[in-house]
């Protein structure tokens, strides 16, 4: 009602809800300006008073990168295939194109799963439409995201490797990511505030998908017995589709395209969860 | 007949004790025949008609109901039967300076904050030059939030949250924090926007603005509506029923993060012709004993007290600000200020005496209608006569008859 001036003579009926489940996507519009707001206020509270600033955005992944890439690639020296022009893919553009897409899905999950309690002051003490919170930390998470990237272009500029066909792909598997980091970060979020022990259980899942997830090694990797149960976490399919996406080399196992359908009944299931724990966050909060 | 500009049909809330909890409480409740948890119903079937263009008081004793009606109003929390409709729209301030950051400049708090109360940037952008002129911040504003004062803070939260164009405005012991100047600043505010014909639902434990500022009040006593009427009608009867209870000590810490306060208060009292508690008769001497600590020894205290009549409102005030002599003869940590009115001539009635205790004007504690006392009747003239009760004080002046013009 407040961020709508359009609207001259508006009526509000405040009554209990009755169960139906409405997302309300056009209060949601309404309340853009928040969105934004939010993000910036993340981000410029990030790096104030740091020297070195949002390049810690960049020195952050950088260094889990190339430990990855020393670990997998010259240790264990994983087979990271070739693309469709037989150029073989080294090994640091490998992990990069991977992690990219974790990292986004590891942030977001973690964030977003903290964000109500960490808005609680404003939760009680104003009404706005929930979702804005954790949506707003998918945003700061992309400007991440999108940073990785960038040092990802440079990489490829580098290595003389360039995007095939599949690029066209990229951004699908760019959306599936978010889709992934909201379901999850959705249902943590409204988790942990009827359950404080929730809180504990991010670290842990993220920890363990780090290393389920195809990051720094090929999903053919994994044994065939095990295949089905390794597809079972939605980012193994992300990752290898980014992955595919930009530099080429094996396509995707069709058990991705089903973790992806379990990825989008989460969020869906997610968001009507939210919408059930909304309705009383700020009387548990 | 005027507008109904906001409509309450038997609104109920009712909490249930239990709530966020471990899981394994709620796996162990699952499994348990006990008894369903403690229910409380906050609100029980309250309905009032406010009518477009009034200010309607909330009071009641805490814990009354007054801030869980507020918040269903607000739709920060659902209620459990009952129903409620607003015509205009409405904005809730509910606590001052809701989002602020103390890492953001007061400029982007300032954009922050309006849009988290619901001001899109386009309208923050043209009311900016007012809102930093009525905070009084202006060479601060791009300096980290957390470098203001207490007093800095609360002035840029409020002059963003007096800016707010709704037709229905939801305000919640606003009132509370802040040192007295910025308590003015607030009330000559909210009479602008009183004054604006907009309607306005207030709550307040601070009885004397309810009285200047309201044009109705209605009183919440255990979730009910005992009582509406004119803002006289309901005050006399909320402070008739909490006659016989012991001065009671309201305390309002400001509830921001920059403050800290040096020095505090520790216990209040009302002495009558030197006797602590003693009671009160016409023609008494009166003063109050302020207990205080501070976390090093002080050789100053700011100090403030305004009396108020609970029928005519706030009509004396008093404070060391004015008095830059008072000083304590050497460094103290710990003492009692006695504030010695003297042979007051206070007419018979009840009265409420407000306390603004501190180590400076910008780190008070505020305590709202901290005491309640009563001066009982009594002849002082001797002559067989009473007084009229026509105001809080009596004075008797000399009368001389000027040649006859």
């Amino acid at each position: 009602m407040n961020s709508n001036p359009e609207v001259k003579s508006s009526v509000l009926v405040i009554e209990p809800s009755k169960g139906v489940f409405n997302l309300n996507l056009r209060e949601l519009y309404a309340y853009r300006e928040l969105l934004w707001t939010l993000t910036y206020r993340d981000l410029r509270v990030r790096y104030a008073q740091t020297v070195i600033g949002a390049l810690w955005a960049l020195l952050n992944p950088l260094f889990t990168l190339l430990i990855l890439a020393f670990v997998f690639g010259v240790v264990a020296k994983v087979d990271t295939g070739q693309n469709a022009a037989g150029q073989p893919i080294p090994h640091l553009l490998y992990t990069v194109a991977g992690m990219a897409g974790w990292a986004y899905f590891a942030s977001l999950f973690s964030e977003a799963g903290t964000s109500i309690i960490g808005a609680q002051g404003m939760v009680k003490k104003i009404y706005f439409p929930r979702l804005i919170i954790p949506l707003s930390k998918a945003m700061t998470a992309f400007i991440d995201f999108a940073i990785v990237l960038g040092f990802m272009a440079v990489l490829m500029i580098y290595y003389g490797f360039m995007p095939t066909a599949n690029f066209v792909f990229f951004p699908l598997f760019v959306i599936i990511a978010i889709v992934s980091g909201l379901a999850g970060g959705i249902w943590m979020s409204a988790l942990t505030i009827r359950f404080r022990d929730f809180q504990h259980v991010t670290p842990f899942i993220l920890r363990l998908g780090m290393y389920a997830t195809p990051i720094a090694y090929p999903a053919a990797a994994v044994p065939e017995k095990y295949q089905i149960l390794f597809y079972f976490n939605p980012m193994a399919g992300v990752v290898e589709g980014m992955r595919w996406s930009l530099l080429g080399g094996a396509p995707l196992h069709w058990y991705s395209y089903i973790s992806f359908a379990a990825i989008g009944l989460m969020l869906l299931l997610g968001l009507f969860y939210f919408k059930k724990v909304e309705k009383i966050m700020a009387d548990i909060l | 007949m005027s507008e109904i500009a906001v409509k309450i049909e038997n609104l109920s809330k009712q909490f249930q004790m239990a709530g966020s909890g471990s899981l394994r409480e709620t796996l162990a409740g699952l499994f348990s025949k006990k008894e369903k948890k403690e229910e409380f119903w906050a609100l029980k079937n309250f309905s009032l008609e406010i009518k477009k263009g009034e200010i309607m008081g909330v009071v009641g004793k805490n814990g009354a109901g007054k801030s869980t009606l507020l918040k269903i109003l607000s739709r920060i929390t659902e209620p459990t039967s009952g129903k409620a409709t607003l015509y205009g729209r409405v904005t809730s301030l509910l606590e001052v300076g809701t989002g602020f950051h103390p890492e953001l400049t007061g400029r982007e708090n300032i954009f922050l904050n309006g849009s988290i109360l619901g001001m899109t940037r386009v309208e923050i952008r043209q009311k900016f030059d007012e809102i930093v002129e009525f905070s009084g911040v202006g060479k601060f504003l791009d300096t980290p939030v957390k470098h203001y004062s207490s007093g800095m803070y609360v002035r840029l939260a409020f002059a963003v949250a007096a800016h707010l164009e709704a037709e229905i405005l939801i305000l919640d012991e606003v009132l509370a924090v802040g040192d007295a100047e910025f308590q003015r600043k607030c009330l000559g505010k909210m009479n602008e926007i009183a004054n604006d014909g907009r309607t306005v639902i207030f709550v307040s434990h601070n009885l004397g603005a309810v009285r200047s500022l309201c044009t109705a009040a209605c009183l919440i006593q255990q979730g009910q509506l005992i009582l509406t009427g004119s803002t006289d009608e309901v005050l006399q009867t909320y402070f008739n029923n909490n006659l016989g209870e012991k001065a009671s000590f309201h305390r309002f810490i400001n509830s921001y993060q920059n403050q800290t306060l040096t020095l505090r208060p520790t216990e209040l009292a009302v002495v009558v012709n030197g006797e602590i508690n003693g009671l009160m008769e016409m023609g008494d001497d009166l003063a109050f004993d302020v207990g205080f600590e501070a976390d090093a020894p002080v050789s100053e205290i700011y100090l403030s007290v305004v009396l108020t009549s609970t029928v005519f409102g706030d009509f004396l005030h008093s404070s060391t600000h004015f008095l830059p002599t008072f000083r304590f003869p050497q460094p103290t940590q710990k003492g009692k200020v006695r504030i010695n009115f003297g042979r007051l001539q206070l007419i018979t009635g009840r009265f409420i005496a407000s306390f603004w205790v501190g180590a400076a004007v910008n780190s008070v504690e505020v305590l709202a209608e901290a005491l309640h006392f009563e001066v009982q009747e009594k002849d002082v003239w001797g002559m067989g006569k009473l007084s009229p009760r026509v105001s809080s004080m009596w004075w008797d002046t000399p009368f001389e008859l000027l040649e006859n013009s």
